[in-house]
């Protein structure tokens, strides 16, 4: 192949201006649109997979990987069965464990699930890459009855510092027994994490044991007898939903699971987080696969274009081709000259459609990670960079039949080409 | 001794699904003549001009180009030869219409390093060669860099002549180049055409239905008397 061709494929691209622009518009779409899918893919998996981080083991009773999982961190869902407050301080004191953050759920707010916990959840709890919860407004909750509450329940129910809310038992938006005599004040408001964080009203595990005294349904975790005229700060609730590990060293993660897993004293399950997100992800990531079929397909539907544009003119360029074999064009140049076309339009309709999606990204990123703290990375990676050079590869797929026609037309015509 | 421009020797054609269109015994274009071949439109002698530039397989007979033979079995070869030895001018539409005057005469230099360095023999680089050439075929200055559509027809010959005669080949086959010109055009295309080949010593095979021409060659050739295909038919 001749440098020659090169330039006399950009010339000829050039003349046929409006026609290779439309096409490669086309696929400039096609691929700001699969980019963009892509990126949202991996930002939500990314986010999905680091939903709970730094958390070395999770422990509820008895129970598959996922179902524990999907009720104590996910909220999705229902436990078992609880974990005793014994079988905690167990865990709690165990040799090598360096934090435990215990978790209280089945009450909720207006549809929002309340999670009663320990103002180690704040310290604790990480997303993402280790990144911490951050307090957008107020402060944690302390010994009363004072909640902090996501940034999507603040945004959703206009919630700011200092309104007072009610905990109703149970779950859903209409709950039949509303703690009604017990107001909570707002301390606190997340920023958005992108975790189920954002749809939590947080409050301390005293307080639920509290409003939760004398109450009788059986459904709701008891307290251990003890009254209001005791101080909510002395309840301890008799059992927890789950609990949360930090553990000084991580080596020894593997043989507290299996101690946990083993306990004869109460039947209990510890997941390795990571693990058990990555099995999860197996689950839900059906969807995102489809995703990426369509955006592909879309791809492919874009890159037609190049052999409609490309075929189009073939008849009216045989005397080209003609001229071209007499100045001494071999036959496989003028097969490699069409190539050479669809692989530049491929390539200037991905370079385009990455320059509109890397735009795009821009415009968007601020918004997402402000308003859902989704992290939506702007710059080209190497995504971008397998894209064009893999949609420049498959637009000389897609010129092959063009090409193989211009080449059997010009071995056909000779010199003789009637007009 | 300098071999001859064009040698055939016992040449058959026939294009596939029709009777032949050639047969010819021998015919011969020495080295730095100019020949003028004869005959009626569909004769078979643009049939015989592609077959000569390599473009069409010989399918049975000899076929040698300035020494070298056109073989069936090597396109490639051929299309080397075609490429660094031989012009070919069109009847019309010769030109590859993005490009400009001179960037088309240039188009043969880029298909062919012997070109180039025959022109780096005589210390002359391709555009001002290009461009030289246009000149002397009369093409005005602001026609060199117009665009092969922009040019009249004339024009569009006497870019195709150039680009022919680029980097100096040995033979230069033209299949009635003229046939699109009116009279004065004609007359004289084929005398700048002559007068450039003939101070290079280039031969020259001039294709043309057209008997009114013949004055202007060395020598004039009916192809009718040597294709025994064209006869019988
Ligand atoms: N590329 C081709 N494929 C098939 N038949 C051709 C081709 N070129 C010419 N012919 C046929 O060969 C015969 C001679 O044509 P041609 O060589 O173009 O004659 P001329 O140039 O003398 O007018 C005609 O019958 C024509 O139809
Ligand atoms: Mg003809």
């Amino acid at each position: 192949m001749k440098p020659a061709l090169l330039s006399l494929a950009w010339k000829s691209l050039a003349n046929r201006a409006v026609s290779v622009t439309l096409t490669v518009a086309t696929i400039a779409l096609s691929v700001a649109l699969f980019l963009g899918v892509e990126r949202v893919r991996d930002s939500v998996r990314d986010s999905f997979n680091s939903t709970i981080s730094e958390t070395d083991l999770i422990v509820g009773a008895r129970s598959g990987a996922i179902n524990l999982l999907l009720y104590s961190v996910f909220h999705l869902g229902d436990p078992t069965a609880n974990i005793s407050w014994d079988s905690y301080e167990l865990i709690d004191t165990a040799p090598d464990v360096s934090w435990t953050v215990p978790i209280s759920l089945g009450d909720s707010h207006r549809g929002y699930r309340v999670v009663g916990t320990t103002p180690g959840f704040f310290e604790h709890y990480k997303y993402g890459r280790a990144r911490d919860l951050e307090m957008r407004e107020g402060r944690a909750f302390g010994d009363g009855r004072e909640a902090v509450v996501g940034a999507e329940v603040a945004r959703q129910l206009g919630y700011g510092l200092g309104n007072e809310i009610l905990l109703s038992h149970g779950i859903g938006e209409v709950s039949f027994a509303e703690h009604s005599d017990h107001d909570f004040r707002i301390v606190g408001i997340l920023a958005p994490t992108g975790t189920p964080v954002d749809r939590s009203v947080l409050v301390s595990l005293e307080s639920i044991e509290a409003i939760h005294a004398g109450w009788n349904t059986g459904a709701a975790p008891r307290a251990e007898s003890h009254g209001h005229e005791d101080g909510e700060h002395e309840l301890m609730p008799d059992s927890v939903t789950a609990v949360l590990v930090g553990l000084d060293s991580p080596i020894r993660v593997l043989s507290l699971q299996r101690q946990i897993n083993t306990y004869e004293g109460e039947a209990l399950s510890a997941v390795l987080p990571g693990v058990a997100l990555s099995q999860l992800w197996r689950v839900v990531g059906v969807a995102e696969r489809a995703f990426f079929a369509v955006s592909v397909l879309v791809i492919v539907v874009g890159l037609c274009g190049i052999l409609t544009a490309l075929s189009a003119g073939l008849n009216e360029r045989r005397r080209e081709m003609a001229v071209l074999r007499a100045v001494g064009a071999r036959a496989s140049d003028v097969f490699f000259l069409l190539i050479l076309e669809a692989m530049t339009i491929a390539f200037l309709g991905a370079l385009v459609g990455i320059v509109i999606a890397t735009g795009g990204f821009a415009a968007l990123s601020p918004v997402l990670s402000g308003r859902y703290g989704f992290d939506l990375p702007i710059a080209p990676g190497w995504t971008e960079l397998a894209v064009l050079g893999g949609l420049t590869v498959t637009g000389a797929l897609f010129g092959l039949w063009p090409a193989w026609r211009a080449l059997r037309n010009a071995l056909v015509d000779g010199l003789s080409i009637r007009i | 001794m300098t071999s001859p421009a064009v040698s055939i020797t016992s040449l058959r054609h026939a294009w596939p699904g029709a009777e032949p269109t050639l047969d010819i015994e021998r015919f011969e274009v020495a080295a730095g003549e100019s020949v003028f071949l004869v005959g009626p439109s569909g004769s078979g002698k643009s049939t015989l001009l592609g077959l000569i530039a390599g473009v069409t397989p010989v399918q049975s007979g000899r076929i040698e180009v300035l020494g070298e033979p056109m073989l069936a079995g090597k396109p490639r070869q051929r299309d080397a030869i075609r490429a660094s030895r031989l012009g070919v001018i069109f009847q019309m539409f010769n030109l590859v219409p993005f490009l400009n005057a001179v960037e088309n005469v240039l188009l043969p230099l880029q298909f062919s390093p012997e070109r180039r360095q025959r022109l780096e023999a005589m210390d002359r680089d391709g555009p001002a060669e290009a461009r030289r050439l246009l000149r002397e075929l009369r093409l005005d200055e602001a026609s060199l860099t117009k665009k092969a559509t922009d040019l009249s027809v004339g024009q569009q010959q006497r870019v195709a002549a150039a680009r022919a005669l680029i980097g100096g080949p040995g033979l230069v086959i033209a299949d009635e180049p003229t046939s699109a010109l009116d009279r004065s055009a004609r007359d004289s295309f084929i005398a700048l055409l002559m007068q450039e080949c003939s101070t290079r010593g280039t031969a020259l095979l001039f294709v043309s239905h057209d008997e009114t021409l013949a004055a202007h060659f060395d020598r004039k050739v009916d192809l009718g008397e040597i294709n025994r295909a064209g006869v019988t038919a």
